[in-house]
């Protein structure tokens, strides 16, 4: 946080909000690529991989210490949450959570660092642009929420397909409907399957949509409360730093808190969404 | 602010890690956890066994300290009987000696009771004899000497 005063106001915040990307195809937007979040990434991910064979080398099955009892606490958290959840037992599940919390909780830790300090380190690169939180780039959030969607539709399909397609197209209006002996209701309840389809589609695409948005946007909105103190405090003299230093590690702590409960949160719905699709149909 | 490839490669990215951390962290350490949980549950029910055990052990020692309490009570009253038996036996045999002894002495007074009634009737009758060799020699007078004789028999007797 600890950064020269930006004079510039809004504008300059929306200069820091670039990311450094190669575009392919100029005229297609969807064609570019966000190579600060994918550098990122790339390394958290490695370093995760090489965390985890180094600490697969070093395993005891006596009283663990050090790195092991903490990775060992956080695995029986992740195990609880899922027993907690789950009615039954799936051995993709657990480390999916643990995943999904290890991974975005330290991706989320990146904000700790000063707020241009990637910025300026990419400019001794000659990068323009540099965003050092991923889980500010809307790329990912929806990435990880829609492959958590895949897995859930693919549970739903595959332990209950009968099941779950009745609900797609009869729920809620119709089922009650076409139960019933009357001709001219039961052609109500056809005439209302693709109103309940919609709505139906809607329901579960809103899983995917609010998992992801929400982790994007508290960690969009942190990085843009940062940006804000810097560019309101720290060019203010000497009390403005004063005060800009201290408000920016009070809003740090915060963050990092933040950064925690999203991970948490976007585990737990992750488990929740994925037991909705285990639990046997009722009849 | 938008969705571009970086989507497609933050899929790859996500899964890869997903695959790469379910094989070299959450794999080992939840086996290990489990091996343990198994170690720990398997500690505490050979220790749940011992004490059963010990207590089992504990039941018998005490069935068999009471068993051996009894025994040796049983030996102690038999021990006490007998012994109030003997004294018994041994009581009534020397009241037998006693009896017998005395009965023997008597037997023995009498016999010498006898005996010395016996010496003085023999005594007497010499006594008389001599008396009356006395008489004899004096003046045999039947009617006096009669008297004298009996009076010398009864003083004989009367001494004896």
């Amino acid at each position: 946080m600890a950064e020269e005063g930006h004079s510039s106001g809004a504008g300059g915040i929306a200069d820091h909000l670039h990311y450094w990307s190669y575009k392919f195809d100029d005229s297609n937007p969807f064609m570019q690529i966000h190579l600060d979040t994918m550098l990122t990434t790339i390394l958290v991910a490695t370093g995760l991989v090489i965390f985890a064979k180094w600490l697969g080398g070093r395993l005891t099955d006596g009283a663990p210490t050090g790195a092991q009892n903490f990775m060992e606490s956080v695995v029986g958290f992740v195990d609880d949450t899922v027993k907690d959840n789950f009615p039954v037992h799936n051995p993709i599940i657990a480390p999916l959570a643990l995943t999904v919390f290890i991974f975005i909780f330290l991706l989320n830790c990146l904000d700790i660092l000063p707020a241009f300090l990637s910025g300026h380190i990419a400019g001794l690169f000659g990068l323009e642009h540099y965003r050092q939180v991923p889980t500010n780039d809307l790329n990912l959030p929806v990435a990880m929420a829609v492959s958590v969607f895949a897995m859930v539709l693919y549970y739903e399909f595959k332990l209950k397909p009968v099941h779950f397609c009745k609900e797609l197209l009869l729920q809620p209006f119709a089922s009650l409907l076409l139960e019933a002996k009357n001709p001219v209701v039961k052609l109500l309840g056809i005439l209302l399957i693709p109103l309940n389809l919609t709505l139906k589609i809607v329901e579960e695409l809103a899983k995917p949509l609010s998992l992801s948005f929400r982790l994007f946007g508290n960690m969009f909105a942190g990085e843009v409360i940062f940006l804000l103190i810097a560019f309101l405090l720290l060019g203010g003299g000497v009390v403005g730093m004063t005060a800009g230093f201290f408000v920016g590690i009070g809003w740090s702590i915060f963050h990092m808190f933040i950064g925690l409960l999203q991970a948490f949160i976007f585990m737990i719905l992750t488990v929740v969404y994925l037991s909705i699709a285990h639990q046997p149909p009722e009849h | 602010m938008s969705i571009d490839l970086t989507f497609i490669g933050q899929i790859v990215v996500f899964l890869a890690l997903l695959a790469l951390l379910k094989k070299l962290l959450y794999g080992p350490l939840n086996e290990l956890m489990e091996k343990r949980s198994a170690k720990i549950a398997e500690g505490l029910a050979a220790a749940d066994a011992g004490k059963e055990a010990k207590a089992k052990a504990d039941a018998e020692i005490a069935e068999q300290l009471k068993q051996a309490r009894s025994s040796a009570q049983d030996i102690l009253n038999a021990a006490e009987k007998r012994a109030a038996e003997i004294q018994e036996e041994i009581t009534n045999k020397a009241r037998n000696e006693a009896r017998q002894l005395l009965e023997a002495a008597h037997e023995e007074m009498e016999a010498e009771v006898n005996r010395a009634r016996q010496a003085l009737r023999q005594e007497v009758a010499s006594l008389a004899i001599a008396a009356a060799e006395r008489v004899i020699d004096a003046e045999l007078d039947g009617k006096r000497h009669t008297k004298l004789i009996n009076d010398v028999v009864a003083q004989g007797f009367g001494n004896a």
